[in-house]
């Protein structure tokens, strides 16, 4: 009951790396390894490398740090300060990415690009982590504080083990992410993989290329997701009992505070000040800024159901996944867990072309259409729904389940009387995700879309790759005005609302 | 707690309903494009042409015809390929792009359906595919943009090869994933062989900077990121038009010389052999041709009309242009096949 949309998905799922196969087989060996093996490669690897691990550190440790001030600390103002700082999720990388070049060149290259990137993949640390180191049980940091423990000590012991598994999961989606990131590299002019398989598809008529390219990448992800497994490490966590939900003492900050304070005006400066500043002032100073009203409103709706009509899918295909993954352990869980993050790195690009070239083949019904749009957005944004819901099953125990189904209920029943009202909390902060990142979306939606019709995204793109900005303005300001929702939802409610400890 | 989690639950199920009728809406705009079932005839065109180029002439042909016009847009190399990939399934009946490249390659492929010779005959013989698969509607040339408070006009060189010199390092910008940059590499490559063209494109790649697409590029040189832009002579004067040539900061530079920094190239459209609406694409293409349709073309691009009766109003004449002539026909080098192989063989893609 449960396997065969699990297989039909881990199927689906595969048929990038079909394609790709496919692609290779056809140049010849020779012409592949000619094609991976050259100078060009080696320096997007290089690029590559250096942009994904210092975006994806840079993001930890902001991430955590702002997690920890406006979860654990009496910090003035820490409700403002959690709203402002997940903002910048609601800001697609591409929008904020042209700000930035905009005020001056220098942001051209590296550097601008991790700091875009950065400040634009935070808050998927922060999210997770707050949320974790809000349903955690107080009496154990209480406890090792009687034992003697500093505050550091403590948190190194007994907080960030806890919170392991919300952290690295947050970080290894920034790392896939970035890996996958087309959009604001192409305005910065930072070539990586994503960029440059870009390039080549709109240059090449033969994907042998970009086919290579993209297995280079493939086995990059890889490497992440190993990394990934193994600093998660094996701990199992669930709570015992509902337990009662009480305050927790704060950290006083003291003398600290005004420099914390500081540290967070900054980061909002930068992360929602300038993007939003520069978009306002092309608002204003729209002289290229012509556009039907009647067309924003088809484009702000077809973004909307694209963005709630993938979300719902999206979440109805995850659930099986992730009850698969946590209640059966075997082979077949470790794929219908792991399968999809490997695709998920891949750009959206490749899903495209891949899809494309299913569809024409062997089903030309769906080509050109919304169906085939929305199996491309599930096949990219599965894992996000996924690490959304399995952070809340995680912590749903099993027992629970167990005795239900000793009283004689029938699986399905079981899941909806006993396991679904656990989990909604990760139901809901995966649709809210997959929603904002699908209304985000940019290449595959470009390849897959049926004729005459755009979304958003797709008219800020075509504006600012033609450097009319103020065209884009509009259609951006109202993609992050949507976008604005999902995260809304995110930031207001926990992903677990209730205590876990180790098991 | 109980009451956070009824509360939950209640948002949950509101959401839930929303995201559903959302669902069902988004299904339900699927089909809308022109595949389920004739309702009415509308073209389908692949289009590469910048979008105000393609949405000025579909209007213009919707208004004299009555015939709908569906546009998809991307880069005019990436569409001929969709259109290659897709074969006889092609939901496209007319491929327009910037560069002939694409058109030659679906020419060779047998997937360009004959053009009826009443559009043929808008247009001089030597800017069509000698089978009829493909004409080509608007020339453009290549120019160097360059910004006098950064590079005097007489520090320019006389031939384009000499931007890959270090004297350069830092001041030239240049588009290698460009239709247009292609075409001149195979230009390069026939008329003065592979190693002189690999030698420029390390040259370029060593000390010039790249760009993404020759709109920012010259944009940069506006602002005087760098000096000088090997861009089409159109995106300057589009700008031109829009902010009026005195306001702007750069200035177009052509060799004048027959040099192949001068080259011209076509922009052209076919008729896709597996459409299902070939009597209005023959009709798109006689109306693409005639003065008409030429005039729209010109005034919307500022490209040249390959139709010689249409006014081109404030550009740099045609007959004053200087291109090499033996560039115009590439032969064996017209699918860009060759130039794209030593474009990744230096690195650039």
């Amino acid at each position: 009951m449960l396997l065969l949309p699990v297989f039909i998905f881990i199927f689906v799922a595969c048929l990038p790396i079909l394609y790709i196969i496919l692609r290779a087989y056809e140049a010849g060996w020779e012409t592949s390894i000619n094609l991976i093996f050259r100078d060009r490669v080696y320096e997007l690897l290089k690029n590559t490398l250096l942009l994904d691990v210092s975006v994806t550190v840079a993001s930890m440790v902001i991430g955590v740090a702002t997690a920890w001030c406006t979860e654990r600390t009496n910090l003035w103002g820490r409700r403002v300060w959690n709203v402002l700082v997940t903002i910048p999720f609601a800001v697609p990388a591409f929008v904020s990415s042209y700000s930035w070049v905009s005020l001056s060149p220098i942001f051209e290259g590296f550097f601008g690009a991790f700091l875009v990137l950065t400040l634009y993949s935070y808050p998927l640390v922060h999210l997770p982590v707050a949320a974790a180191l809000r349903g955690m049980n107080p009496s154990l940091e209480e406890v090792a504080f009687s034992a003697g423990y500093g505050p550091w000590k403590t948190f190194w012991l007994v907080t960030f083990p806890q919170m392991r598994p919300a952290l690295f999961g947050g970080a290894l989606l920034i790392a896939l992410h970035t890996l996958a990131e087309f959009g604001a590299l192409s305005l910065l002019r930072f070539d990586t993989f994503t960029t440059a398989i870009y390039d080549q598809y709109t240059m090449a008529f033969n994907g042998a290329s970009a086919a290579m390219l993209t297995t280079v990448l493939l086995f990059l992800c890889l490497v992440f997701i190993g990394v990934e497994l193994y600093v998660r490490g094996k701990a199992k966590y669930t709570s015992v009992g509902r337990g009662v939900s009480r305050a927790r003492e704060q950290v006083r900050l003291g003398l600290v505070a005004p420099f914390v304070q500081l540290g967070f005006l900054v980061l909002t400066v930068l992360a929602v000040g300038i993007p939003l500043g520069r978009l306002g002032y092309w608002l204003l100073n729209g002289s290229s800024a012509s556009f039907e009203p009647a067309e924003l409103v088809g484009n702000l709706f077809t973004t909307l159901s694209y963005g709630l009509g993938g979300a719902v899918v999206t979440v109805i295909i995850a659930l099986p996944l992730v009850m698969l993954s946590l209640r059966h352990r075997g082979p077949l869980s470790v794929m219908a867990e792991r399968v999809p993050y490997v695709v998920h790195s891949l750009p959206g690009l490749v899903i495209g072309l891949t899809l494309v070239f299913f569809a024409i083949r062997y089903m030309s019904g769906i080509y050109q259409t919304s169906v085939l749009l929305i199996i491309a957005y599930v096949i990219l944004f599965v894992p996000l729904a996924q690490s959304s819901i399995r952070a809340s099953y995680e912590q749903a125990p099993e027992r629970v389940e167990e005795v239900a189904r000793s009283l004689g209920r029938k699986p399905m029943s079981v899941f909806f009387t006993v396991t679904l009202p656990l989990i909604i909390p990760g139901i809901g902060a995966a649709m809210a995700l997959v929603c904002l990142k699908i209304m985000n979306e940019l290449t595959a939606t470009l390849l897959l879309r049926p004729t005459g019709v755009d979304t958003l995204a797709i008219r800020v793109w075509q504006h600012t790759a033609n450097s009319e900005f103020a065209a884009a303005a509009p259609y951006a300001a109202l993609l992050i005005l949507i976008s604005g929702v999902p995260v809304y939802i995110l930031t207001m409610r926990s992903f677990s609302s209730k205590r876990s400890e180790r098991v | 707690m109980m009451k956070l989690h009824t509360y939950a639950k209640k948002a949950a199920v509101a959401a839930a309903s929303v995201m559903v009728v959302g669902a069902l809406a988004a299904c339900g705009n699927g089909g809308d494009n022109a595949k389920d079932g004739d309702k009415e005839k509308a073209l389908t065109i692949y289009s590469g042409q910048h979008t105000e180029v393609t949405e000025a002439l579909t209007k213009e042909f919707t208004k004299e015809t009555g015939i709908k016009v569906d546009v998809r847009e991307g880069s005019s190399n990436e569409l001929a390929h969709q259109v290659a990939e897709e074969g006889d399934k092609s939901p496209a009946d007319i491929i327009f792009t910037e560069e002939t490249a694409p058109l030659v390659m679906l020419s060779e492929k047998g997937l360009l359906e004959k053009i009826d010779s009443k559009a043929l005959d808008n247009m001089d013989d030597q800017y069509e595919d000698p089978d009829g698969t493909w004409v080509g509607l608007l020339a453009r040339s290549r120019v160097v943009a360059y910004n006098p408070n950064v590079v005097k006009e007489s520090e320019l060189p006389k031939t384009v090869f000499d931007f890959a010199k270090p004297e350069w390092k830092d001041k030239v910008a240049y588009v290698p994933t460009s239709g247009a940059f292609t075409n001149q590499i195979s230009a390069m490559i026939m008329l003065y062989g592979e190693d002189e063209t690999k030698q420029w494109l390390e040259g370029l790649k060593k000390y010039g900077k790249q760009y993404k697409n020759n709109k920012i590029a010259l944009d940069a040189v506006e602002k005087g990121d760098v000096g000088a832009a090997l861009i089409n002579n159109y995106y300057w004067d589009n700008e031109a038009k829009e902010k009026g040539a005195d306001k702007m900061n750069s200035k177009l530079y052509y060799f004048g010389n027959g040099d192949i920094g001068d080259m011209i190239s076509l922009s052209g459209a076919g008729i896709v052999k597996s459409s299902s609406h070939k009597e209005e694409a023959q009709k798109f293409m006689e109306f693409a041709t005639e003065e008409k349709g030429q005039q729209v073309l010109t005034d919307t691009s500022s490209q040249y009309p390959l139709n010689s009766s249409v006014d081109t109003k404030d550009m740099k004449p045609f007959s004053e242009l200087n291109p090499p002539k033996e560039a115009l026909d590439l032969g064996e080098y017209s699918d860009g096949e060759q130039a794209l192989e030593l474009l990744q063989e230096v690195g650039l893609l």
